[in-house]
């Protein structure tokens, strides 16, 4: 019999349960179907001033039917475990495929994958869910307590984020593979106003950047109380500042901001499901379409870019992905040449490509995978800050992204950050205000003149990142020491 | 659909055995079938349900948060367990905003049976008979289909007990012709009422051309906006404006500049979330019944809307604009409407000696400058230049940055008509807006590879 879901809940993760799936589904002839269980666990706190404003525990659990019935899809999901519901939702996952084969002519095939028995757990000293509640919101209230005071600062706002998340995916092909791991995460916003001015200011990284696969450690590591009074320093300073001259400059990007010029330009450009024109009616597609596949020179030569879903600490890390696939590192972009997609299985397959890549990911039970970013890298080059400023006559030092914008092939985009700081003759200057940049993708990567050394080389999570219909929002990760680029088009954002 | 009768007998339990100062228990259940298909094929077909339950829990003073995604008695006891921990570990709150009081509201009338009848085999159908025209008019579809039915329900212990089931259905085309591509989208609660074939034809409207895109030097456009692309710009103020929080930390272009004239004459924007022409909801999150709330009073900032909390630091009564408890970012307008004006489309470009007629944004952002409404964002399908009162060329991809403040203050019409735009695959909320023609919109930058 199926266990009760309070067992489910309770006791670990199902095995008979998705056993008994699976075994009822090839009852049914299908050509091949997985069975995915999750257990996410996620804990949100919220210091807003001197006062908790959101403690909040957010407990989810189902079960993910996906089979493939006619040579067509089907996916269906339930929360409920009762042998009725779990039964129906076969029935949903099967008559759905069998109905999309009424339009389908080619049948969906899967690049081959060996089907395993294994575990993974991400590794971590100290399990957030353990930290007392009290000692969590005191270093929140204590982060927040370093900003506040200067009539200016209007509001500062801290936050902790704990994940856990259990999974067990079983196949027909006979994968029975369990996955756990620990996500932890900070961090603290400043705004501050005069007069028309109102700035902003995040530590030690915007849109909940700093989170990765390990426990309490890295929370503790992200010296939430140091962090702040730079915030507070900088967003001071913000108020003051003037905003850049228009025109083209070099720029250098601090590891912050290439996050986010690493998801947009490169990490959602070099999805396979988008260049195939999966996701035309929501994302988009893609400028590298398969026939560029090797062909087009994407950045310089001191462009190499890595997915690399084994990366220690990495919140697109994984010991498999959705499909049973192993986390591989996958180069996407060898000394400047576009090299290698994001793809599954089937998107794999479609290319002829010899196996996929694993980078299928569900952002929980409800949905089906769809190909994502793991942990999206720029590798490091050589240099330090100063030796990257070096030579530069005039220019900004980049930081924290503050908007994003891109178009729907990722070509033309922009981006503003909350902070960045003149360079004159190779030497930081003075803060500047509102800066803002834009440019075409390989244009912009051609023109990269130098990525920073190993030693600064960060590691960030992005973990809102919108894909699929429904909409999945995934954590992915994205690391990257500074990078310099010339000829750059920067305007104030005013 | 779970029964009205169960799921507020779930969360009345949840309440009844609170054993605290306040509590209050929202529910959201919601089932989804949704098929994507590209290049004459399904890729992907998801028959979806989902149960997100949230307590709030207030305890001498403290308060706190859990969720689960049950109506099962005993988990759900243990949520508010959790709920009730979280909230003895708490810090002390002074003063924690009071539970709307006393209100009940009953509704099904958005609740359309045809739309949960329609089988998976019934949608295939339909989309298979769309690829054909599509095929026949020489274009490839691309595309989504969603059916989906709701359930909402408040209840806490101060008296609210509120339940509103609802359907929706919604399909989106995108259309490729050679180099363009058309896009025509559409939702409603009746998926009889979704004319697929007429969205398909205003879809291949704009890719069936025999000529390439344009390239246009960058500078200021007059431009005739279709309601999707208002509805792009006027979501984005709902977010970055028109909530108490933001004009609290005073990144709101709203923030002491209430009453000033912000828009034209013409922009009159408010929020009402039982307008029937919306996918309207009786109540919040929080119980409240939703009202109207008037945001651009022709073209002057108006007002702003308020949950309980913000209400209470304001000292204004909630306006029924709470969002689930474990959200963050403060109340929230999702049933934005813009009142219609007097002209049409047709009349705009008839009046528009050069400009660019845009149905609709890709990846607008409002965060460049909140306070100054500054945003950016990119045209995508179906752009078409306009010369002397008459559509010609389709447009290349181009950027817009510009502040709301200036492109909305130079407002040449408004449409009579509008249309309802939703997303239900992707976010709760809706907007219903006219066609905007704006005297300047600065473009800035084009796609080239």
């Amino acid at each position: 019999m199926p266990v009760s879901r309070r067992a489910a809940a309770r006791d670990g993760l199902p095995l008979d349960l998705v056993t008994r799936l699976i075994r009822d589904l090839k009852h049914r002839a299908v050509e091949y179907a997985d069975v995915r269980f999750e257990r996410i666990l996620h804990e949100n706190l919220v210091v807003e001033q001197e006062r908790a404003t959101a403690i909040s525990l957010f407990e989810s659990h189902g079960i993910g039917i996906r089979v493939l019935m006619n040579g067509s899809w089907g996916f269906a999901a339930t929360p409920h475990l009762t042998p009725r519901d779990l039964r129906q939702a076969v029935s949903r996952a099967i008559d759905i495929a069998r109905a999309s084969s009424l339009l389908n002519r080619q049948p969906r095939a899967l690049a081959a994958v060996e089907p395993v028995t294994a575990r993974y757990a991400s590794t971590y000293a100290v399990d957030p869910f353990d930290v007392p509640l009290s000692r969590k919101l005191d270093y929140l209230l204590w982060a927040n307590a370093t900003v506040l005071g200067p009539d200016a600062i209007k509001r500062v706002t801290s936050h902790m984020d704990s994940y856990k998340r259990e999974k067990l995916f079983c196949s027909t092909e006979g994968a029975r593979i369990e996955q756990r791991v620990i996500e932890s995460g900070a961090g603290l916003e400043v705004v501050a106003q005069q007069g028309a001015e109102v700035q902003t200011r995040s530590v030690p990284n915007s849109h909940h950047g700093a989170l990765a696969q390990a426990g309490f450690e890295y929370t503790k590591q992200l010296d939430l109380v140091g962090a702040a009074r730079r915030a507070k320093q900088d967003v001071l300073h913000l108020l003051r500042a003037q905003a850049p001259r228009a025109g083209e400059t070099t720029i250098i990007l601090d590891p912050t901001q290439v996050v986010m010029q690493l998801h947009e330009s490169c990490g959602h450009a070099v999805e396979l499901d988008r260049a195939l024109g999966q996701e035309l009616s929501y994302a988009g597609g893609s400028f590298l379409t398969p026939e560029s596949l090797g062909r087009v020179q994407y950045g310089a030569s001191c462009v190499n870019i890595v997915a690399d879903a084994t990366l220690p600490q990495g919140v697109g890390s994984f010991g498999f992905d959705d499909e049973g696939v192993p986390a591989q590192r996958v180069e996407l972009v060898r000394e400047g040449r576009f090299v290698g997609y994001l793809n599954s299985r089937e998107s794999a397959k479609h290319l002829a490509l010899p196996s996929s890549g694993g980078a299928m990911r569900a952002d929980g039970w409800s949905v089906p995978p769809l190909v994502r970013m793991t942990n999206v890298n720029l590798e490091p080059g050589e240099g330090t800050l100063e030796e990257l400023c070096r030579g530069v006559k005039r220019g900004y030092l980049l930081s924290t992204n503050k908007s994003w914008s891109i178009d729907d092939r990722r070509l033309n985009f922009q981006f503003t950050t909350e902070i960045g700081w003149e360079i004159t003759d190779g030497k930081l200057g003075a803060v500047v205000n509102n800066p803002l940049y834009t440019g075409i993708t390989p244009v912009f990567w051609g023109r990269c003149t130098g990525v920073g050394r190993k030693e600064d080389w960060r590691l960030w999570g992005v973990p809102n990142c919108a894909k699929g219909e429904p909409m999945q929002l995934m954590h992915v990760g994205h690391g990257s020491s500074y990078a310099r680029f010339d000829g750059v088009t920067v305007a104030p954002a005013k | 659909m779970i029964e009205e009768a169960r799921l507020l007998g779930a969360l009345g339990a949840v309440v009844k055995r609170g054993e605290v100062d306040a509590i209050s228990v929202c529910a959201h259940t919601s089932a989804r079938r949704v098929l994507r298909f590209a290049h004459e094929a399904i890729h992907q077909a998801v028959a979806q349900e989902t149960v997100t339950v949230t307590v709030h829990v207030m305890h001498r003073r403290r308060r706190g948060v859990a969720s689960a995604d049950t109506l099962d008695a005993a988990s759900l006891a243990r949520c508010a367990k959790t709920a009730k921990t979280i909230a003895q570990h708490a810090p002390v709150l002074a003063p924690l905003p009071s539970l709307p009081q006393r209100h009940r509201a009953r509704t099904r009338a958005d609740h359309v049976a045809a739309t949960v009848r329609m089988t998976p085999r019934a949608c295939v159908t339909s989309l298979r008979r769309l690829v054909h025209l599509c095929q026949g008019a020489g274009a490839s579809l691309a595309g989504s289909m969603l059916l989906g039915e709701d359930a909402f329900a408040v209840v806490n212990s101060a008296g609210v007990s509120c339940y509103a089931a609802s359907t929706v259905a919604a399909a989106k085309l995108v259309t490729m012709y050679r180099k363009l591509s058309g896009f025509a989208g559409a939702v409603h609660r009746d998926v009889r009422q979704l004319d697929l074939e007429g969205l398909l034809r205003r879809s291949l409207s704009q890719s069936l051309h025999r000529q390439d895109p344009v390239t246009l030097p960058l500078g200021s456009y007059e431009v005739i906006l279709e309601p999707e692309a208002v509805a792009d710009l006027v979501t984005w103020l709902g977010y970055t404006a028109f909530g108490a929080k933001s004009v609290e930390e005073r990144t709101s272009c709203l923030a002491g500049r209430m009453g000033e004239r912000l828009f034209a004459p013409s922009v009159t924007i408010y929020d009402d979330g039982s307008d029937p022409k919306s996918l309207r909801m009786p109540f919040d999150f929080e119980g409240t019944p939703k009202q109207k709330v008037v945001l651009i009073d022709r073209g002057r900032a108006a007002g702003i809307v308020y949950d309980t909390t913000y209400g209470a630091r304001f000292d204004h009564p909630s306006t029924g604009h709470g969002m689930p408890p474990n959200e963050t970012e403060g109340p929230f307008p999702l049933h934005l409407g813009m009142a219609a004006g007097t002209t049409s489309v047709a009349a705009m470009i008839r009046a528009c000696r050069r400009g660019l007629l845009i149905p609709r944004f890709h990846y607008v952002n409002g965060l460049l400058n909140p306070r100054e409404a500054l945003m950016t964002g990119l045209t995508r399908e179906g752009t078409f230049l306009i010369e002397r009162g008459r559509v010609t060329s389709p447009v290349a991809t181009m950027r817009f940055t510009q502040s709301l403040l200036d492109a909305f203050s130079r407002v040449l019409g408004v449409s009579s008509q509008r249309r309802l735009i939703a997303d239900p695959n992707q976010e709760l909320g809706c907007a219903v807006m006219p066609a905007l023609h704006l005297a300047k919109l600065s473009l800035t930058g084009r796609s080239e590879s």
